[in-house]
Formats: structure tokens, C-alpha cells, sequence
């Protein structure tokens, strides 16, 4: 640790889908790398405390109505923005923690940097 | 409830609230109807044999294929009504108002009640409600009289319900559309009623969604035996089924200025139906891409009918309810002259409403969504 940091693994020991687990302040947070990007969020899910971090990361299925009698367009988002816990599938923004279906639910997520080649865990971001 | 009632303390509280009765129901004959019906409906009918009989219950009350009859074999009756087994005439219609303390009153088809299960031909079914509207705007309805209706909109048919708004728009007559919920199928949240709503949502005209009998006793499974299991369980799965439909599949997104309103399975399985629907959707949301917010938070947008109110239940429970639903979405309704109506006593009676809601209930919610 420095800083503040919590160290969890150097970058180039990353590869994309990968999850790591460290207690930040007695919390215990996933730490995700996907398509490329670091996310850091309390694994614990808001539900029943199941470990969201472990679950599918997947992207958002968005729906547009067009007009009257047509099928609801559907379509996903080009990222994978989506992590959602095994448990029971309580569905979270990756970026912001934020519920999908709730945004009042939102799961707590700490910042990601990597110094000299090592991935830390920062500070828990303010909602 | 707790305090004995006497026909003067009810008329005395009554005379201090304008009551507006959203859910009245005419008891029209086929043989009325039948004089407006197009052809080849008018000589089919004429033909049949039907006479009055098509407002008569009794040859469902007693069979295996009926679990009841709705006066419980004997002991329901009307002094101001014909009901259950005579045709009603507009003469009465201010009679029975007066009998219960209603003011100004909306009425739905008694009949198309019973129609809505017949989803086999729905040309019937959009026979019989375009020749109903004729036969209430030109015989019965007085608006100049407080005396309005919904008109039943034939909903398997879109080219006929389409038909059947153009002819009430700009009518003062007809205050709302009515979708009798039971028999609904596919559910009324499928894109094919959108044209539907689409129209309402333009003339500014209120969506009733109506429970009803129709299918009644095998309106999930056969076998029940008891009208007391079949009327409690089909009436609230007929409504639920629906407002689950119309929520998850979005059409308050896409209709936001439509007003949809349910009638006739009173409030307490509101709550459940919402914390129910919103601990699915929390689990599934991706199934219900649409929507901007909780399902539950839909439903509460709605507004509702109070019949039949669950006056017997625990006041705080009830209390509850209502305040979940929000009273600033309760319409009084009356059902009146069916078996289990409701006064407006039930509204004044609640213990824990202030008169301020109470006056919203009792009229002043249903003056601004039907625009009376």
C-alpha cells in the first residue's frame, strides 16, 4: 500500500474478464478489467450481499419505441457497461454502481489507478 | 363502519359532498340494442330468440356452468334497479343516483361485460358495442344531466374500436373509453392495441380498464365451485393481468398524457401486485427496457376505482394501502345496482381520510381525469 492505495496486481497480469479481490476500510471489492478498463466495486451485493463482482459483465439492452404498433426496438450497447450478481441477477452500471432498474440502489465504487505498472484501489467515489 | 348508519345521518353526510360515481352500470336489453345494430347482426338477433333475455342472470345461477347467481340466490335485491332481470329504463337511472347519493355518474355496458369472453368472433363483439353507443347516446345518456358514459371499445377489433372513437369525439356524452380487462388476449399491453391508445391519448379521453365476469369460472382453471372463490380470485387476476401487461410492456412511455384508470377490484391488491412487480423487475429489468423508472411507480400513476372498498379490514392496513396508492388516485365507484356495490358512505366512513381526500374521491379526482 501507498498512498492510500491498495495494491491488487500489476497491470500486464490483467487480461480482460479478469477479477481480483482486496478488503479496502473492511470491505471486500472486485477490482474488474473490462474491454480494457478497470472497475472497482464493493462485492457485495445490495440485494442479499451476493458477490456481484464475480458475476457476468455483459452489455445493456436498450429499448426504443419508434411508433404506435411496432415492436419495441431492441438493441445493446457497443460496451459491456453491465455487472450483474449470480445470485439473482441484480443488474449494476460497472461505471457508476448505479441499479438498472433503480437508481436510488446504487452499489458503492472505488477508484482504479495503475502507478508503475501496478493496479491499486483508490478512494471510494462520492455518489 | 363501527357507528350505527341511519338513512337520515347518511342523507345528511351525503348532502355536503358532490359525488361523481365513475362505475354505473345501465342495465340495456339486447332488444334495445338490437334497434341500432348493423346487419347482419339486427336479423340474426331478431332471429334468435333472445328477446329481453339478454339482461336476465338466471339461467346462469343455478348449472354446473356457472359457480353462482350474482343476488346469492335470493337474498340481493334493488328497490331503485331492475336488476337483475328486467331491462332498464333512462328513466331510472336518476332513481337509483338518488337512492345512494350520487350526484353525476358514468355508465359502463352492463352486457359487454359478459361479451368480452368472446373472443372466438370478435365480430359480435363489435357489433354489439357499435350499436350500443348509438342506442346510450340517443336514448339514455344526459349529459346536460350529469348522466355520461364510457364507451366499450371492442379491442380485437382495431378497426372497429377505431370507429367507435372517431364517432364519440367532441361527444359530451362519452367521457372515457372502457377495455373490459377479463378475456383481454393477448394482454392489452401488446403493441397491436397502440393505435388504440395512440387515439385516446389524442382526444385527451381517459382509458377505463373494467374488471368483468367474462370467463368467470374457469377464468385461469375449471373445477371452482363456489361463486365466493371464482368472483374474489377472477375479478383481481382480470385487472392485474392487465395493468402488468400495459406497465412492463411500456405504454405509459409511450402514451405519457394518456390517462388509464382501473375499475372494480377495490385497493388492497395493489400493494401487492406493485412490491411484487418491482422485486421482479429489480432481478429482470432488461426484460422491461421501456421503462424509466420502478414498474410500481407506473402503477401508481394509474388511478383506480374504489369498489368494491375493503371497508372490513384493518383500518391501519387499509390505511396503508391507500396511502400507497395515493389518494390523489382514488375514484369513487359505485358499481351500482350490482350485488356487492359500493355507497359513498364506504368513502366517507374511512377513519383516516381528510376531508380533503375525501372530497378529492368522492368527485373531484374523476371531475379533472374525465373533464366533468
Amino acid at each position: 500500500m501507498s498512498d492510500g492505495l491498495v495494491e491488487v496486481k500489476p497491470d500486464d497480469a490483467f487480461e480482460n474478464g479478469d477479477r481480483e479481490f482486496v478488503r479496502v476500510d473492511g470491505t471486500e471489492v472486485g477490482v474488474l478489467q473490462v474491454e480494457g478498463e478497470y472497475y472497482a466495486l464493493q462485492n457485495y451485493c445490495l440485494h442479499d450481499g451476493g458477490p456481484v463482482c464475480e458475476g457476468k459483465t455483459h452489455r445493456k439492452l436498450l429499448g426504443e419505441f419508434t411508433e404506435p404498433g411496432k415492436r419495441v426496438e431492441r438493441t445493446y450497447t457497443d460496451e459491456e457497461c453491465v455487472v450483474s450478481c449470480p445470485w439473482h441477477g441484480w443488474s449494476y452500471d460497472i461505471e457508476t454502481g448505479d441499479h438498472l432498474g433503480n437508481g436510488d440502489l446504487s452499489l458503492p465504487t472505488y477508484e482504479v489507478v495503475v502507478e508503475d505498472g501496478v493496479v491499486y484501489v483508490g478512494d471510494l467515489k462520492q455518489p | 363502519m363501527s357507528q350505527p348508519d341511519t338513512e337520515s345521518r347518511r342523507a345528511d353526510d351525503l348532502d355536503s359532498y358532490h359525488v361523481i360515481d365513475c362505475d354505473c352500470h345501465y342495465m340495456e336489453s339486447f332488444t334495445d340494442v338490437a334497434e341500432y345494430m348493423d346487419e347482419p347482426w339486427k336479423t340474426k338477433f331478431e332471429g334468435s330468440n333472445f328477446d329481453e333475455k339478454g339482461a336476465k342472470q338466471n339461467l346462469s345461477s343455478f348449472f354446473p356452468f356457472s359457480t353462482g347467481d350474482r343476488q346469492a340466490h335470493g337474498k340481493i335485491t334493488r328497490e331503485h334497479s331492475s336488476y337483475p332481470d328486467s331491462p332498464e329504463t333512462p328513466e331510472r337511472i336518476r332513481e337509483g343516483m338518488s337512492s345512494i347519493g350520487v350526484d353525476e355518474t358514468l355508465l359502463i355496458s352492463h352486457l359487454i361485460l359478459a361479451g368480452a369472453g368472446t373472443t372466438a368472433d370478435d365480430t359480435r363483439q363489435s357489433a354489439f358495442a357499435k350499436a350500443y353507443v348509438e342506442y346510450m347516446s340517443e336514448e339514455v345518456l344526459d349529459p346536460d344531466d350529469g348522466i355520461y358514459g364510457l364507451a366499450p371499445i371492442p379491442y380485437a377489433d382495431i378497426d372497429a374500436s377505431l370507429e367507435i372513437l372517431d364517432r364519440i369525439e367532441g361527444s359530451e356524452a362519452y367521457a372515457g373509453a372502457c377495455f373490459v380487462t377479463a378475456g383481454a388476449t393477448p394482454p392489452l399491453g401488446n403493441r397491436k392495441y397502440d393505435p388504440l391508445y395512440e387515439r385516446c391519448e389524442d382526444m385527451g379521453l381517459p382509458a377505463v380498464f373494467h374488471t368483468g365476469g367474462a370467463g368467470l369460472d374457469e377464468y385461469v382453471r375449471g373445477g371452482y365451485q363456489e361463486m365466493l372463490e371464482t368472483h374474489t380470485l377472477g375479478f383481481l387476476e382480470s385487472n392485474m393481468s392487465q395493468i402488468v401487461s400495459l406497465v412492463v410492456q411500456g405504454v405509459p412511455e409511450k402514451f405519457p398524457d394518456l390517462d388509464v384508470a382501473f375499475m372494480e377490484s377495490g385497493v388492497t391488491y395493489l400493494p401487492s401486485l406493485i412490491t411484487r412487480l418491482d422485486e421482479e423487475y429489480l432481478k429482470r429489468p432488461e426484460e422491461a427496457p421501456l421503462l424509466e423508472k420502478e414498474p410500481g411507480k407506473y402503477i401508481t400513476d394509474f388511478y383506480y376505482g374504489t369498489q368494491p372498498l375493503e371497508v372490513s379490514a384493518d383500518p391501519e392496513f387499509l390505511e396503508k394501502c391507500v396511502d400507497m396508492v395515493g389518494p390523489e388516485q382514488l375514484m369513487y365507484a359505485s358499481d351500482y345496482p350490482h350485488w356487492d356495490y359500493d355507497r359513498p358512505t364506504t368513502v366517507i366512513d374511512l377513519p383516516f381520510l381528510s376531508e380533503e381526500e375525501k372530497r378529492g374521491i368522492l368527485s373531484e379526482n374523476a371531475a379533472e381525469v374525465f373533464g366533468l
